[in-house]
């Protein structure tokens, strides 16, 4: 048994692998030394873009209802809490007089559903410091680009786009005029979100932007390879 | 969350339930969140998944299948989706791109299906032992790859 290393262990607790006394026995481990849980973060972390490659699906309207009432249900027993200096400490919340909860609960699960719902790093633009609008050959406007100087893009899509099933949406740009396209990322599920570049220099004003169709994956030359769906210039916004 | 639940459950009822448990999870376990250890992405996405690995566990997954979904997709194309929208530049898809065919399918579905190793040599038809050989050494090539 201990001649698999603890790696190897911690990976298998990350894929899902491991049985339910493994997982408690690592799980042990890691309360115990924080270089283990340290290992076992960065082993979740390299797998974590398996995870945004899922449909974004809606959650349910009465979903916070069935939270609460599952809360309800069950009262915690509020033994097991036991508590550090680094931890949050949402416990006074939770021993609470129950009439507060649900304002509580509303303020987590509102915070929650924006995080989860949005596509999480949504949230995340500081912000922009400029903005452009993609139009189409027919120039209606496709797609709504901000951006930052901590090269945080959001993209928000302004109509639902038929991507061939064997082809994906790319974001470019052109950090320098006469240079070459940088890619900012793809929208793999064709849904608006937020992508992040390190190395670019902050973007400026009349700096272009384009969404093309490129081969799944992206495109295999890391230039612009597609026919183009939209394109525009960012312009600084007045505030 | 909603969708990585649904991927690994295949069933929206049951997705839904997970997600719900999650929440209730996430709020009674709010004091052991610890910043210092990681992000709240993470930290929610792995009590998601633990609750639907724990879900399938404990169910026969034959008989949790909708059959009325069955035919919707099909392990494969999941497993290739999920792969191809993973970007060509993102480290995971380089390193897994390096991995030996046999291998890098073991270890998708079991991260994004949450099939055991039992479970992936029934639906590649080989040997358990041969499964995990190709996951253990799949993971090996992929931390060197990623460190």
């Amino acid at each position: 048994m201990t001649d698999r290393s603890l790696s190897e262990r911690i990976d298998e607790v990350v894929l899902g692998l491991a049985s339910e006394t493994e997982m408690a026995e690592i799980e042990a481990l890691c309360a115990a030394d924080a270089d283990i849980a340290a290992q076992l973060e960065r082993a979740r972390s390299r797998f974590a873009a398996l995870d945004d490659t899922a449909d974004i699906m809606p959650l349910p309207d009465d979903l916070w209802q069935r939270v609460e009432t599952s809360l309800d249900a069950k009262e915690p027993d509020g033994s097991s809490a036991a508590q550090s200096a680094d931890i949050i400490k949402l416990v006074p919340l939770q021993k609470a007089v129950s009439k507060w909860r649900a304002t509580a609960l509303s303020g987590l699960a509102a915070a929650l559903l924006l995080a989860v719902g949005l596509g999480w790093s949504l949230l995340n633009v500081a912000e922009p410091t400029i903005i452009a609008v993609l139009l189409d050959s027919q120039g209606q406007p496709i797609a709504l680009v901000e951006g930052n100087d901590n090269n945080k893009t959001l993209i928000t899509l302004l109509e639902n786009a038929r991507v061939p099933d064997d082809r994906v949406m790319q974001v470019w740009t052109k950090p320098e005029e006469d240079g070459s396209p940088v890619s900012l990322g793809l929208l793999a599920a064709a849904r608006s979100r937020t992508l992040s570049v390190d190395g670019l220099p902050p973007p400026r004003a009349d700096q272009l932007y384009e969404i093309t169709y490129e081969p799944l994956g992206g495109s295999p030359t890391n230039l612009p390879t597609g026919p183009i769906l939209g394109k525009g210039f960012a312009k600084l916004p007045v505030y | 969350m909603l969708g990585v639940a649904r991927r690994m459950l295949r069933r929206q009822d049951l997705a839904e339930d997970a997600v719900q448990e999650s929440f209730v999870l996430v709020w009674r376990k709010s004091h052991q969140f610890d910043q210092s250890q990681g992000q709240a992405k993470s930290w929610l996405y792995t009590i998601l998944r633990n609750r639907c690995l724990t879900l399938l566990r404990h169910n026969d997954r034959e008989i949790a299948l909708d059959p009325m979904e069955a035919e919707t997709a099909s392990d494969d194309a999941i497993l290739e989706l999920a792969y191809n929208r993973l970007e060509r530049t993102n480290d995971l898809r380089v390193c897994l791109e390096t991995l030996e065919p046999n291998r890098r399918m073991a270890i998708i579905s079991s991260y994004v299906l949450g099939y055991s190793h039992g479970e992936i040599a029934g639906r590649m038809g080989a040997p358990l032992g041969s499964v995990k050989a190709w996951v253990r050494r799949g993971l090996l090539t992929l931390r060197e790859c990623l460190s």
